[in-house]
């Protein structure tokens, strides 16, 4: 076990490395010049290279990419090229809007579709399972910002009974209309997310049920459902909970796609922006934290998964191959 | 392996979506209250960049605070021209070289400390000194020393004459003695600076202690969006009092014939552009400009971008600047001079780039400008790029044929007298012209020598210019007060109402 464990503390470092790598080399090769974009038409080229240096641009590439990872452990991600505020400040400020949006709506989805793929697998041929089964693909098939364009024009426009967007200028001191501000996001990303994982809960179940210890333990007398809780459920969560933890991911990603729609300033917005004034220190951090975040989860997921499944503690005892 | 594939599946998403771009912000719901009482909020897509003013391209900072929370000597009203501000008056010496502001009595800052001579001094040094990045740095360079004879008043000595000194102060507002941009949120304005929430609202509120005549509102929030219909959709359901500026006739649809709304239409000096790199050919033969220019048929494009709305324009000039001239038809469309000229240039089978920042306008007026020139047998070719390679192809590298762009500042025909703009203009009459204006010795003599150079560059096509957009603001009906024309940088709000 503690092998395995170095092994994979290992691979993930390694990547996390990597990763600081690609972001930061595929930032500085986009088109675009940061000090350009800021101060804009009316410039001389004097005050460009005087810009330049005040940010730090003008410097060789390797001293960039080593003043920002030595930042980095030293805990200060950098200021921003264009508010010039702290960046770890920024984002920090924009987490209460986009953690609980993607969090509600990974909980959501997880607490409908894990009951409802069940009950479409176990009553595959019913007209619940179809049913389920049809209006998953077409959750799949329907792009997010559309689901939440169409949430806005019945809800909002419409009925009127919920804002068609933005967050209160309070925050979460207004509990109840910073929650009702977040009601049609999260249920934007919860109906894309709970579309993909019906079907995997779907698939996931099936696959079990046709398992030679099911019908045993049905041909002993036990019902279908009966025999999926005692001996399935545990076998299934294996493959599931791997999905949930690209599923957290995607409700991070998916909450950065819907901000946008809805006008919530949270990290997606804050991207978008970035990239547009290319405020480079910003977009990197950003970046790079998502992909840490993306990682870590499934570190966890792995571990989460051997404690599952018995096999697999053997199997890594055997060379580590998992 | 699967996770080094998720992780390259999220960093390729949040790239790719960081490279598409689009999204709001917002968050506030306006107060009932009415009257001197009532909080006035605001939606505009021109969120500050930054709190640093006195920055080129800093639009969205000047549109907040300049006149609201920082005042400059000067300002310039919703008609263009230049008033006293915290110059209560100012003397001018025979030669023009020596200007003596008189600063306006019982000023204080926000924090209750006065306004002093030597604030004035402070603010202006930073705005010429070395590293200086504002975009006015080269306009007030002419500026060769600032001195304060008492607490009262401000000397500046110039190099030369300047009649557009007194335009230029009003771009450069004035902070505390030893304040640097980046700190300051102290100003002598109407309002009080709250706070700015990144990426969604900035927030003012009355001073009460105001040396002028007080706000009418108690405070004002602008709020930010970055997408249009987010930002409809807030004033359609009463959480924004007023729009800035609509950016299309499509989304008035929903506000027309509607009594609960009022539209407004005011004029812009936002002139929509199809620059040609005049300083490689075939754009330095000045028939082959005339030949393209003639070639577009502007109400056209102005029709399918505005409906209705908006200005054909014949040059950079918009009609709130002093030296407007309308020459919108010395180049009128027509196809037939436009393929003549283009015969006598010795030019056939042309195939040239228009370089644009992808999105509407520039999008229809670029598919618009490839129709119209195919008729005259030329070929033009779409090269969508995003803002910051605009800035770094087009402006800085100049490396590029033509390209559409919107630019907005009052008074800007002087760039054509710039060589090394971006567009390459070059003629040795028009930069004698543009310096000669700003030394002369009245405004009469200015005004006469900017309207030979607007006259000239029209009739040369340094550019094409194809329309000055509207100024469209949607309303709620009970808001009034509000400027209806957008001349300057600044939106004042100090009168904005809501009626009870």
């Amino acid at each position: 076990m503690s092998r395995y464990l170095l092994t994979r503390v290992g691979t993930l470092l390694l990547s996390l490395v990597l990763a600081s790598v690609v972001v930061f080399a595929v930032l500085r090769f986009l088109p675009g010049d940061s000090a350009g974009t800021s101060l804009g038409v009316g410039t001389t080229s004097d005050q460009l290279e005087q810009l330049r240096a005040d940010l730090g641009t003008d410097q060789p590439l390797w001293t960039q990419y080593g003043q920002w990872v030595a930042g980095l452990f030293s805990g200060s991600a950098g200021t921003s090229f264009v508010s010039r505020l702290p960046v770890g400040e920024l984002i920090a400020s924009k987490l209460p809007i986009t953690l609980p949006l993607s969090l509600a709506a990974f909980v959501v989805s997880v607490l409908v579709s894990v009951p409802l793929g069940v009950v479409a697998a176990v009553r595959r041929r019913g007209v619940v399972g179809v049913t389920v089964s049809a209006v998953s693909q077409l959750g799949v098939a329907v792009p997010v910002f559309w689901v939440g364009v169409i949430l806005v024009w019945i809800f909002a426009l419409e009925a009127g009974v919920l804002p068609p967007g933005g967050f209160p200028r309070q925050g979460w001191e207004d509990p109840a209309a910073a929650v009702r501000s977040l009601v049609l996001p999260v249920a934007t990303v919860a109906i894309a997310m709970s579309s993909v994982m019906v079907r995997y809960v779907r698939s996931a179940t099936l696959d079990v049920l046709d398992q030679d210890y099911v019908r045993t333990a049905r041909s002993l007398g036990y019902g279908r459902w009966h025999a999926l809780a005692r001996h399935g459920l545990r076998n299934g969560a294996v493959p599931v909970v791997a999905i949930l933890g690209i599923e957290l991911a995607t409700s991070l990603l998916g909450a950065v796609v819907v901000e946008n729609v809805f006008a919530l300033p949270g990290l997606g917005t804050l991207l978008v922006s970035s990239v547009e004034g290319r405020d480079l220190p910003v977009v990197q951090a950003l970046v790079l934290g998502l992909t840490a975040l993306v990682l870590v989860t499934n570190f966890l997921v792995d571990l989460a998964q051997r404690g599952i499944d018995p096999r697999l503690r053997a199997g890594s005892a055997l060379g580590g191959a998992r | 392996m699967r996770t080094l594939k998720a992780a390259a599946a999220v960093l390729a998403t949040t790239l790719l979506l960081a490279a598409c771009g689009s999204g709001g912000s917002g968050g506030a719901s306006s107060s009932a209250a009415a009257g001197a009482d009532a909080e006035i909020v605001i939606g505009s897509t021109n969120e500050p960049t930054g709190l640093v003013r006195n920055v080129g391209g800093s639009s969205g900072v000047s549109q907040t605070m300049t006149r609201n929370v920082f005042e400059g000597l000067t300002s310039v009203d919703v008609d263009g021209l230049v008033v006293p501000t915290l110059a209560k008056d100012w003397d001018v010496s025979e030669d023009g070289l020596v200007y003596t502001f008189h600063l306006q009595p019982g000023v204080h800052f926000h924090d209750g400390s006065d306004l002093t001579a030597q604030d004035v001094v402070w603010s202006i040094s930073q705005t010429i000194a070395p590293e200086s990045k504002s975009a006015r740095k080269n306009d007030l360079s002419v500026i060769s020393s600032i001195t304060a004879p008492d607490d009262a008043t401000v000397q500046l000595d110039l190099s030369r004459r300047s009649q557009s000194l007194p335009f230029y102060l009003a771009s450069v507002t004035i902070v505390q003695d030893g304040d640097t941009e980046l700190s300051s949120e102290n100003g002598t304005g109407p309002y009080r600076f709250v706070e700015w929430t990144q990426g969604d609202h900035l927030t003012i509120e009355r001073n009460d202690d105001y040396w002028g005549t007080p706000a009418k509102n108690s405070g004002v929030t602008f709020r930010f969006f970055k997408d249009t219909t987010a930002l409809n959709n807030a004033l359609l359901t009463g959480d924004l009092d007023l729009v800035i500026a609509e950016d299309s006739p499509d989304q008035l649809v929903q506000f027309e014939g509607n009594d609960a709304f009022t539209i407004t239409e005011g004029t812009s000096t936002t002139k929509q552009i199809w620059a040609f790199n005049d300083r490689v050919a075939p754009f330095d033969d000045v028939r082959v400009r005339q030949a393209l220019y003639k070639a577009i048929d502007r109400e056209k494009v102005l029709d399918a971008v505005w409906d209705g709305y908006g200005q054909v324009i014949g040059s950079m000039v918009p009609p709130t600047d002093p030296w407007f001239v309308d020459q919108a038809d010395v180049h009128a469309y027509d196809p037939q001079a436009a393929k003549d000229l283009l015969a006598q240039a010795g030019v056939s089978d042309l195939t040239i780039a228009v370089d644009y920042v992808a999105g509407d306008p520039s999008e229809t007026i670029a598919q618009l400008l490839q129709a119209d020139l195919q008729a005259v047998g030329v070929t033009l070719t779409l090269n969508p790029v995003d803002d910051a390679t605009w800035y770094q192809k087009i402006y800085t590298d100049h490396d590029f044929q033509t390209t559409l762009m919107g630019h907005v500042n009052p008074r800007d025909v002087v760039w054509y007298a710039n060589p090394d703009f971006y567009w390459g203009y070059d003629n040795k009459d028009v930069q004698q012209w543009v310096a000669d204006a700003d030394q002369a010795a009245t405004t009469e003599e200015q005004t006469a020598l900017l309207t030979q150079v607007n006259e000239t560059i029209g009739q040369e096509a340094a550019s094409a210019w194809l329309y000055l957009d509207p100024q469209i603001r949607v309303a709620r009906a009970e808001i009034t007060g509000f400027p209806v024309n957008q001349v300057t940088e600044s939106f004042y709000v100090a009168d904005i109402v809501r009626e009870g």
